[in-house]
């Protein structure tokens, strides 16, 4: 399953921001209306690296599949930061 | 109070695991389904999973915890670092490792050598991260120096 969300929070010591929610599914709406110059690109890739578009594209969807789960999570000087995709 | 809690704090009173192993534990036992302890310990790096009749289970995650003293970063209080990188993502990265044109692999594992990573990018392949995620349980890297201070970097699949 592709990533749908990804949630942003940052913390210092004299402020407190809420979690942002990041609706990554409308990120979909681009990539469709960009998709002519996505498989363009994606062509001259595969010509320089010697392979075919279908294994790039399925590189790219397992690269993009794997990504929810992705927890990063960073304490320093007080400052928190959290990057989290669902 | 539930068997399974009680098999974890007995395991925790004899020193079997640590107190966050146990914490883990008893997460887990109260967020997953009704399973035994032993399954649940399969996902404990470290820990004597065969005592407790261990279910070996695929990990998903793969965490890296770094924990540095204000020695060692130059900043005020602690510092620490927890990443999970789900299994199927570092997979993916390793089948995008194939796109590396043929030629380009000779100078990559030149310059690695010279690192001092002694390592043959094209023997990388996703079955040699599946045998290294199989051992791969625990394991704990202890920087330790007078001068610079201290840190801890802990690597294992869950």
């Amino acid at each position: 399953m592709t990533p749908n969300f990804a949630v942003l929070g940052i913390a210092t010591p004299t402020r407190h921001m809420p979690r942002l929610w990041i609706p990554l599914f409308l990120l979909w709406i681009p990539v469709v209306l960009l998709s002519p110059l996505i498989f363009l690109t994606l062509a001259a890739v595969a010509i320089v690296t010697r392979t075919t578009v279908w294994r790039l594209i399925s590189l790219c969807w397992g690269i993009l599949s794997g990504l929810p789960g992705t927890d990063v999570r960073v304490h320093a000087d007080g400052n928190h930061v959290l990057v989290r995709v669902l | 109070m539930n068997e399974n809690r009680r098999q974890i704090l007995e395991m925790l009173s004899t020193g079997k695991i640590t107190a966050d192993e146990a914490e883990r534990l008893i997460a887990a036992l109260e967020s997953g389904p009704a399973t035994t302890v032993g399954e649940h310990m399969s996902s404990i790096p470290g820990s004597n999973g065969a005592a407790a009749g261990t279910v070996k289970t695929r990990a998903k995650y793969l965490r890296v915890l770094v924990e540095a003293d204000e020695q060692m970063t130059g900043r005020k209080g602690p510092t620490s670092v927890n990443v999970r990188v789900p299994m199927q993502l570092l997979r993916a990265g390793v089948r995008l490792a194939s796109l590396i044109p043929a030629q380009a692999h000779s100078q990559l594992d030149e310059a690695l050598n010279r690192h001092g990573v002694p390592l043959t990018l094209s023997q990388i392949k996703p079955e040699n991260l599946e045998e290294l995620i199989d051992h791969l349980e625990d394991l704990t890297v202890d920087v330790d120096s007078r001068d610079v201070g201290t840190a801890k970097v802990r690597v294992f699949c869950e």
